[in-house]
């Protein structure tokens, strides 16, 4: 009896493919620098619907920073539901959000597994606290809505060699990438929310070369700088002026307190970009 | 971006400000905050004048319910012109068309089929308890002299029920069974409000038979 649930290999041996060796680059003349001004988000391309078999469905690419290497984001949404509960749970008044989160094994540099794992977990909890501060939960009770994202492309540059700890600074871009579709692929799906939440990402970085202070940016790309010292990702509803979540990682220089809200604050900027595409694209959708 | 004035057909956001609550009423896929109205879905915005009581009134000769105060427009956001699919809930008080599962002497299984006018996409599951199925004589109600397996149902929903299922009723005369074979296998038309009859056999099943509109 052959195996029908899985797509097998070739029975007989293979042999792997040989690559010719790509030219040596230098490393460190290959970085590339931020030349977006600190206040610039990357373009982003945004379409609802793309999914047909699904409730609501919707796509986002966030261009590359310009150099061959470095991928874009890419990430594909998709909502199923609202749809009955299984058995087994108990009576809710409300809907239940469930969300999943999951690289594509070629996503990123490091190969991921098919399982998810644990910062995988994390960024689905993130975004779920994310979501349901924007979702009016008691328009459909005992019912379930499931929430399912894969990440295609991870905005990884492929050929950095040191890495600076850049795994948690790319899930914030991940994190925010993917507020912003699943607000567009909810609201695609008819579910009922207080607002269009969209995520943003603001950094305090130290540029390589210059000893000064560090500065400010928003959407920051972390091969693009030579040190992040801390990142924020936030959640936003722009009409409610509510953040739903808010995601900190990094060391503050102690005596400025002012830093951390001007962070947030830059955060909330980058989310108000990302809306405005939501808005465009939801409107072209109408019609 | 937030319209103060809403025009008919216009576009609206999740998020979007449609109008104070004092002058409208909040219609499907709209909600309040802070005293205003917002949409909470991406649609077309529609406003709904009240109807007027036509000509005089005339004087009253029983109690009736105080009328809703209704003199505010209804404002409305409708997905009709974004997709045409829809996912709807049973709620309390919807007549639905449902097919029954399987029996027990204390109820009957269904799954609800048609909610309203919309054919749903989802499955979902009701049970109409013995004490439902019709208004009088309640404790001689039998569900094998009521329902069978593979009756379609026209009910009530009377509760969101419990974690699996709806609670539905037939106790009224034109909820009950609207299509019912025989155990011969044959569509079976309703002779009286309790019994089918076959049109082949010539035998009569009982049933908790829903009069015809």
């Amino acid at each position: 009896m052959t195996d029908r649930r899985r797509v097998n290999g070739p029975v007989g041996s293979t042999h792997p493919p040989v690559f010719e060796n790509e030219p040596e680059q230098e490393l460190g003349a290959s970085k590339c620098l931020r030349t977006r001004a600190p206040t610039v988000t990357r373009k982003m391309y945004l379409k609802t619907g793309v999914t047909p078999s699904a409730s609501g469905s919707a796509y986002l690419e966030i261009e590359t920073s310009g150099k061959g290497s470095v991928s874009g984001l890419k990430l594909s949404c998709t909502v199923h539901g609202p749809r009955s509960l299984p058995r087994s749970t108990p009576f809710s008044p409300h809907i239940i959000l469930s969300t999943h989160v999951k690289y594509a094994p070629f996503a990123t540099k490091q190969r991921r597994g098919y399982l998810r794992d644990p910062t995988e977990r994390d960024l689905g909890s993130h975004l779920e606290t994310a979501l349901r501060g924007a979702i009016i939960a008691d328009r459909w009770p005992k019912s379930g809505v499931d929430i399912i994202i894969s990440i295609v492309e991870g905005d990884q540059d492929r050929e950095a060699s040191k890495s600076q700890g850049g795994e948690a600074w790319d899930m914030m871009n991940a994190l925010s990438g993917c507020i912003t579709v699943a607000s567009a692929a909810l609201t695609d799906a008819g579910i009922d929310c207080v607002d269009t939440v969209a995520g943003g990402v603001a950094a305090l970085v130290r540029d390589e070369g210059d000893d000064t202070t560090p500065r400010i940016v928003i959407d920051p790309i972390p091969s693009e700088h030579e040190q992040i010292l801390a990142a924020c990702c936030v959640a936003y509803l722009p009409d409610r002026d509510e953040i739903t979540n808010l995601w900190f990682k990094g060391d503050l220089p102690a005596s400025d307190m002012e830093l951390y809200s001007q962070l947030v604050e830059k955060g909330i900027q980058a989310s108000r970009n990302s809306n405005e595409v939501i808005v465009s694209s939801l409107r072209e959708t109408v019609g | 971006m937030a319209a103060t004035a809403p025009s008919s057909a216009a576009i609206a956001i999740p998020g979007q400000l449609l109008g104070p609550a004092s002058k409208f009423q909040p219609g499907p896929g709209t909600h309040i905050h802070e005293s205003n109205l917002y949409s909470s879905l991406l649609g077309l915005v529609h406003v709904t004048q009240p109807v007027k009581a036509p000509g005089p009134v005339k004087r009253l000769n029983k109690i009736t319910p105080a009328p809703a105060p209704a003199e505010l427009p209804t404002i409305s956001v409708s997905r009709s012109a974004v997709s045409d699919k829809r996912e709807t809930l049973p709620e309390v008080g919807n007549t639905v068309l449902c097919r029954v599962i399987r029996i027990t002497p204390r109820q009957a299984v269904v799954a609800i089929l048609i909610c309203g006018e919309t054919v749903l996409d989802a499955e979902w599951q009701g049970l109409i308890r013995v004490q439902d199925v019709r208004a009088t004589e309640k404790d001689r109600v039998k569900i094998y002299e009521s329902f069978r397996p593979g009756d379609i149902v026209r009910a009530e929903v009377i509760s969101l029920g419990d974690q699996a299922n709806y609670y539905l009723s037939t106790s009224r005369n034109e909820l009950g069974v609207i299509m019912a074979t025989s155990e011969a296998g044959n569509t079976m038309f309703p002779v009286n409000w309790k019994e089918y009859r076959d049109p082949e056999t010539g035998f009569s099943e009982p049933r908790k038979v829903a009069k015809p509109y």
